[in-house]
């Protein structure tokens, strides 16, 4: 009785907070939404991982370059002090590397035994000399790279166990790897040649200075013209244009612009800058320019959204004082609306340099062994170089392809890095 | 009209269209100098329209028309040959929400002179700015901190920086929009106090929903109702005795 005096019962009481059926299921189509959502991240992290980790299986081997040490005589009169490029250097390795291998001396194993060695050593011994001529009637240490069998053999990519006819190497050469080895003259350093050399149609010398140093002018090329470019755009479209059928129409095809396949601008470039004006084939310039033509709408849309999000409220007070519009937008609305351009631009260099499809249409996969001097000069650049690489037939290119990968990752993370720091540094200040 | 004032501003026949839509009618007024007129109304009645429409700041907006003339000092300021960028200068603004620049309290108040040439980096710009953070009273609060950003005072003091930045142009004229509908009370009783000793100096047109605020700042008031200028009298005549049924019912609270 106590109950009704009190107020409900009790069973009413507790029936406030049971959850009927239907909060239930409520709860419950809550919670399966949050676990689809979640084996969706899921999903997604486990590609990602399998795509980074496969790479990093793959560019494993390219982290070390497999190297050999010879003593090579240099004896006094083969080189002429006054001209010492002109030496016979082949030669004088040869010698050397006979007398470790006194028995060979069939032409057909002589040449399976130099098969081991790549052919820069001879070039790398001129260098020696020519850096120091006193070098000259005395015993010179060279270490340069195995060939690509011998790096191979070296990292077990070639597996020895195989019957002859499967693999790449012969029981002959098999044994003579294994005399230096014994000998400790079989090192493995790190792979610096990778980022320092040119390209090469051998792969324990082909490195990326080339496609870096083509990149670099690429994208060079394709800042200064769409940075100016597209901020004085934006900046027109935004603040001074009128409303009018003719810029709606401008700013529709912007935005179509950054839609366009790739592949578009690389004919456009193709038929424009290298068919009408005669600009030089492959060369950095013309990438940075096609590049430009892709990372303008980028640069145009990310300008736009970054003056539209600085508050009216600072354009009034500018105003208010007595300030002309050039003076609001330039004193006042482009420095803050500055980060999210600079942040805008960054990302669209960061496409611009994994950009593939326009580089090949104007000749920037072109096999060239020498880094440009300058952005006239023929090129490749990291995209391409991967492109080049990934379709070579040595198997040295496999982990060099994965490596070139990498190098390209590593340059775009930090540039979103980069880009993310400035809009965490600089975000709204009003 | 009471005798004494001379009409520092004078619109007459002043409408105004945003494309096709009219948004003030026929608007004929007189506002004495060296005195606060304030504008009343309901929402949508036009006042702050015609408040943008004294210093030009109506220029901005593409779709806006204005046609009449207002005149200050006998001038007329939409004359082609008057540029709008002179006459802010001289008319100045205080906007609803306060809206300092992102510099420092310094550079807020310094940017107008140093724009209008007014005055070179150095001793005269730093007389300028104390004289005009003393006269908006907001000196001894932050004459330590000069070079630290206008964001970051109260929002109290933010509007008062807006006021001293609008002072250092030396206007004429000031145009508040609603100054302390942003503001608590007691920023706000500051912001009014400064607004009476204000107009030992300047001519002081301010847009407001209160009445009270009205009734304690200013010496004539304007009723605005769609569009159209009802009523312009004494603030203390109108709050008493409003001569038109409309004055009536919107100060007493029956619309608005």
């Amino acid at each position: 009785m106590s109950d009704t005096t009190h107020g409900p019962d009790r069973k009413e009481r507790n029936a406030w907070f049971e959850a009927d059926a239907r909060l239930k299921r409520r709860h419950l189509a809550d919670k399966r939404l949050r676990a689809y959502g979640i084996a969706a991240i899921v999903f997604a992290l486990g590609m990602l991982a399998t795509l980074v980790g496969t790479i990093l299986i793959t560019a494993a081997p390219a982290v070390t370059q497999t190297m050999v040490t010879f003593e090579v005589e240099v004896p006094e009169g083969s080189v002429d002090p006054a001209n010492p490029s002109g030496g016979s250097y082949q030669t004088m390795l040869n010698a050397s590397i006979a007398r470790i291998f006194p028995d060979v001396d069939t032409p057909r194993e002589l040449r399976e035994l130099r098969q081991l060695f790549s052919n820069g050593g001879q070039y790398q011994l001129r260098d020696k000399i020519l850096a120091d001529p006193s070098l000259i009637g005395k015993t010179v240490s060279i270490s340069f790279p195995m060939s690509d069998i011998g790096d191979q053999l070296h990292k077990g990519v070639i597996d020895r166990n195989l019957p002859p006819d499967f693999r790449r190497v012969n029981d002959t050469q098999i044994a003579w790897y294994d005399v230096l080895v014994e000998r400790g003259q079989i090192s493995s350093p790190l792979n610096w040649g990778l980022l320092f050399n040119a390209d090469s149609r051998f792969p324990e010398l082909a490195g990326l200075r080339g496609a870096l140093v083509g990149s670099f002018f690429a994208l060079l090329v394709c800042f200064l013209v769409s940075f100016p470019v597209g901020i004085a755009a934006a900046v027109y479209l935004e603040e001074f244009a009128p409303k009018n059928r003719l810029t709606d129409l401008i700013e529709v095809n912007i935005n179509n612009l950054a839609a366009v396949p790739s592949i578009v601008f690389g004919l456009l470039g193709l038929a424009v800058f290298l068919n009408f004006f005669g600009m030089p084939r492959s060369a950095p310039i013309v990438g940075g320019l096609v590049l430009s033509l892709m990372t303008l709408p980028t640069i145009i849309i990310a300008t736009r959204a970054a003056l539209k999000a600085v508050p009216p409220s600072i354009r009034e007070a500018a105003i208010g004082v007595g300030a002309s519009k050039m003076q609001t937008v330039g004193h006042h609305v482009l420095p803050l609306a500055m980060p999210g351009i600079l942040t805008g631009t960054i990302i669209g260099l960061a496409q611009a340099l994994g950009e593939t499809a326009p580089l090949l249409l104007i000749g920037m996969n072109a096999f060239i062994t020498a880094a440009p001097d300058s952005m006239f000069n023929p090129s490749t650049a990291l995209p391409t170089q991967i492109y080049i690489w990934a379709d070579s037939p040595e198997r040295g290119f496999t982990s060099r392809t994965s490596a070139a990968i990498i190098v390209l990752l590593g340059f775009l993370v930090c540039m979103n890095a980069i880009a993310i720091y400035m809009r965490k540094r600089f975000e709204r200040r009003w | 009209m009471s005798a004494g004032h001379e009409a520092k501003i004078s619109a007459a026949g002043v409408s105004v269209f945003y494309g096709e839509k009219q948004a003030l009618f026929d608007v004929s007024i007189d506002i004495p100098a060296r005195q606060v007129m304030a504008f009343i109304g309901p929402s949508g009645c036009g006042k702050s329209t015609f408040l943008r429409c004294i210093n030009r700041m109506n220029d901005t907006i593409d779709i806006c028309r204005v046609t009449g003339t207002i005149a200050i000092d006998g001038a007329d300021i939409y004359d082609p040959k008057i540029d709008p960028v002179l006459l802010r200068a001289r008319v100045g603004m205080v906007f609803q929400k306060p809206n300092p620049f992102p510099k420092s309290i310094y550079d807020n108040i310094a940017y107008g002179p140093r724009i209008h040439g007014v005055a070179k980096a150095g001793s005269q710009m730093d007389e300028i700015v104390e004289t005009s953070l003393r006269r908006a009273g907001l000196w001894n609060e932050v004459k330590d901190r000069l070079r630290e950003p206008g964001t970051g005072l109260s929002g109290g003091q933010q509007q008062r920086l807006c006021i001293a930045r609008a002072i250092a142009v030396n206007p004429d004229v000031i145009l508040m929009d609603e100054p302390c509908s942003a503001l608590d009370p007691i920023a706000t009783a500051k912001v009014e106090e400064l607004i009476d000793e204000l107009r030992e100096r300047y001519t002081i047109v301010i847009v407001t929903h209160s009445m009270q605020q009205a009734a304690r700042v200013s010496q004539k008031a304007a009723f605005f109702h769609l569009g159209n200028l009802i009523e312009v009298d004494d603030t203390e005549r109108m709050f008493t005795n409003p001569r038109d049924q409309r004055t009536q019912d919107y100060i007493t609270g029956r619309f608005g």
